[in-house]
């Protein structure tokens, strides 16, 4: 989430920075026009761009209310107590003389939610209409997820005459002239016009296939907009622009709300009455009605002894109170001045717990002021105990002269498959969806192809190249509750002039030996010929221990070789270690 | 600090998002973000009581939050992913914990792999390990999170430490730890870190 802004109410860049940092925003980048356009065209296109400082300001995902300039810097200064909270208010026009907007039944199988609001006598500069636009968009990136649960459309609404109706209706029955165009289109050409917009196209599929698309008409039967794609140009708002009309529309009615307040609370500074809203009054199908923004305060009522236990700070009820309402939560002490009580605006959506407003306390108070304590907890500490025996095995793989390899868990599923001579269906492998590229398309079943790979990489080393790995692989598993587990996995190479089996074959013994598991049968580990797509035919051995088959150790068939374009002889061993732990 | 078991790459959105309060409709959640798996496509088993708690708090709300107050759907839960985080392992581990039936204080680690669907550049890999620490007690406060914080930094030589406001879906307050790198000659984030929301 990238904000810009020029802040001139703000002293030096460093102060700023600092004061980002107390309040829990991140100061990205200090750049200027002229800096952005050198960079991504160059020097000689930047010339005669503006000198001004930009900053760029990550705002945290939760915090719609700081989206914007005007947000932020009301939030920043209540917070350095420069001004006091506003206080958003609602108001609900004469009988007759408030905007309505109908909502008719057919929008139920498509987009269902709408809600609406009035913004009386704005006055608009370029700077506040190109915020204006710029909230919009970002909230319909963020919470509106890219337009898919609400959109919002801005109307002037001198241009229109109330009451408004949100209906449904087939694509061949609408049409009107889309903001920025010259001529009119019915919806069905207005979706092959937008194909190829690199802005709008990723709208289309929200509506496209339906047997209906939303529409909002006026009395007149003026298009205001065929939401989530486009508004009408009839209604575009401009500099001169004196009255707004606000309807937001979508599948999520909670968010419809949140996205209207926040819009209605950032903007009505400009108007006429600052912080006033006009409210508008929506009919749902059943006739029921709902007076719009609900801008609803909400009351909690917090223990001052709570929060100072939960940060570990001891602070005076009303100290608390003044930390609480330079965060916009107005507070004030009540009772025998044992309780608070705190008034979230609607502007702070994101606060829905006791455990939010104690975080802001301890923000207004400042992270760093807090005392750090260790806690007093006794507890006996533990190694799980399939890593302590990888640590170990690790260890005395090493002392044996094999050195340890990091690899990638996900790989192609040539690397588990086809290279290693085995059908992608024998593999029992977890598959990805949506892979970025080819190399992560799998799951590791073997950490052979890992190694493999290392070695290919590595070819400049001198020879003989030993390596080896402990780590999981990853198998379908019906019998977990996701459907796939990991085993341990110890697998060890050597590569060289000759295969050097016998290393292979040593090493194995020498594992066994530490983990004191006999060479025999019954109570301990043997090995028995077998056959393996990856080996040499008759260079191929199966270990057996602990009632089971626990991995394969052997010279690697040159085809495997190959592919993974290697050249030279090379043999290997790969166990499950899970059954020694 | 006890060892969590942490051997399953393979989660469930259940474990890894929703038991950690992250809206289903959450960006993080998105194609871009995380790795959905094509097979298993779906967790069969979800802890029935606990995914129905799970699914009141998200919708509804709960132990004193408003919540979301949007459809929470089962089908969302059940879908597999490789983990984005071991707190997903954390949950499990608080899970068990839960179900004992005395309380006990515990102290947790692991150390271990997690994946992320990103481009691959000089800062950025798909896979990367993480290490995460839990202590449960009663009492603890966010000065105890930031001693402990302070105490595990500075045994790995890192002692200039300053914290910062940020936002986890599961934590509420939760800081990022900064410290200053003699290096580059400028404060570097080294962690996140918070209290779990109740």
């Amino acid at each position: 989430l990238i904000n810009q802004s020029s802040s001139s109410s703000f002293t030096a860049d460093e102060e700023f920075d600092e004061l980002c940092f107390e309040f829990g925003l991140e100061l990205d980048e200090i750049t200027s026009e002229k800096d952005i356009i050198s960079k991504e065209k160059g020097e000689e296109k930047a010339k005669g761009a503006s000198d001004v400082v930009l900053y760029k300001i990550d705002v945290p995902a939760n915090r719609y209310d700081l989206l914007c300039l005007e947000g932020l810097v009301r939030g920043l200064q209540v917070f350095k107590e420069r001004i006091n909270v506003p206080r958003y208010e609602k108001i609900i026009p004469a009988e007759g003389e408030g905007q309505k907007l109908i909502i008719t039944e057919q929008t139920v199988q498509i987009r269902p939610h709408a809600v609406a609001a009035v913004l009386r006598n704005i006055t608009f500069t370029k700077e506040r209409y190109e915020s204006f636009i710029d909230l919009q968009e970002k909230l319909h990136q963020n919470i509106c997820r890219k337009r898919a649960l609400v959109a919002i459309g801005t109307h002037d609404l001198d241009t229109i005459s109330g009451p408004f109706t949100y209906t449904a209706k087939a694509p061949s029955e609408i049409k009107f002239k889309p903001l920025n165009q010259s001529q009119e289109y019915t919806a069905s050409q207005i979706m092959d016009l937008y194909r190829n917009d690199s802005h709008l196209r990723h709208y289309l599929s929200l509506i496209e296939n339906k047997p209906r698309y939303p529409v909002i008409y006026d009395s007149n039967g003026v298009v205001l907009s065929m939401p989530p794609i486009i508004n009408g140009d009839h209604t575009k708002i401009s500099l001169n622009t004196r009255n707004v009309f606000i309807e937001c529309t979508g599948t999520d009615i909670t968010k419809a709300k949140i996205v209207l307040d926040i819009i209605v609370t950032m903007f009505s500074e400009y108007c006429e009455k600052p912080f006033t809203i006009e409210a508008a009054e929506v009919v749902y199908p059943n006739g029921k009605t709902h007076i719009y923004p609900e801008l609803a305060y909400r009351k909690e009522k917090v223990k001052p002894e709570v929060i100072n236990k939960k940060i570990g700070i001891s602070e005076t009820p009303s100290n608390l109170a003044k930390l609480l309402t330079r965060m916009c939560l107005k507070s004030h002490v009540i009772g025998n001045g044992n309780l608070l009580e705190v008034e979230i605006p609607p502007t702070r959506a994101d606060v829905i717990h006791a455990c939010d407003i104690i975080e802001d306390a301890a923000i207004a108070y400042g992270y760093n002021n807090i005392q750090m304590v260790i806690p007093k907890t006794y507890t006996i500490a533990n190694q799980l105990p399939l890593n302590k025996l990888s640590e170990l095995l690790r260890l005395d793989l090493a002392a044996a002269g094999f050195t340890e390899a990091l690899t990638f868990a996900l790989c192609s599923q040539e690397d588990i498959a086809d290279k290693l001579g085995m059908d992608m269906s024998a593999t029992n492998a977890v598959r990805i969806a949506n892979p970025k590229t080819a190399e992560f398309q799998v799951a590791r079943t073997t950490l052979l192809p890992g190694l493999l790979k290392t070695i290919a990489a590595n070819r400049k080393m001198p020879l003989p190249l030993k390596l080896f790995e402990i780590s999981d692989i990853v198998l379908k598993d019906p019998n977990t509750d996701v459907g796939a587990r990991n085993y341990r996995h110890l697998c060890a190479i050597y590569y060289n002039k000759s295969p050097g089996f016998e290393i292979i074959h040593g090493l194995l013994d020498r594992i066994m030996q530490v983990l004191e598991v006999p060479p025999n049968e019954e109570n301990g580990y043997t090995i028995k010929a077998t056959e393996g797509s990856a080996f040499f035919p008759g260079r191929c051995a199966e270990v057996f221990a602990k009632g089971q088959s626990i991995g394969k150790l052997g010279v690697l068939h040159p085809d495997v070789i190959t592919k993974f374009e290697l050249t030279m002889p090379c043999s290997a061993l790969e166990i499950n270690i899970e059954p020694f732990v | 600090f006890t060892e969590m078991p942490t051997d399953n790459f393979v989660e469930s959105s259940f474990w890894n998002f929703d038991a950690l309060f992250q809206p289903q409709q959450h960006p993080a959640r998105d194609q871009h973000d995380t790795f959905f798996l094509l097979d298993p496509a779906e967790a069969p088993q979800l802890p029935p009581g606990y995914s129905s708690k799970v699914k009141k708090v998200h919708s509804q709300g709960g132990y004193g939050s408003q919540g979301y107050r949007y459809d929470w759907k089962v089908e969302e839960a059940r879908k597999n992913l490789l983990r984005t985080h071991t707190t997903s392992a954390s949950a499990r581990a608080l899970f068990q914990l839960a179900q004992q039936e005395k309380f006990s204080p515990v102290k947790y680690f692991s150390i271990d792999r997690v994946f992320r669907n990103e481009s691959l550049d000089a800062t950025h890999l798909a896979e990367f390990h993480q290490v995460e620490g839990v202590v449960a007690d009663r009492g603890l406060t966010l000065g105890h999170l930031m001693g402990t914080l302070k105490q595990f930094f500075t045994k790995l030589g890192i002692s200039q430490l300053r914290f910062k406001p940020a936002y986890n879906p599961y934590t509420e307050p939760s800081m990022e730890v900064f410290s200053y790198h003699e290096g580059l000659k400028k404060w570097v984030e080294v962690g996140n870190s918070g209290v779990f929301r109740p």
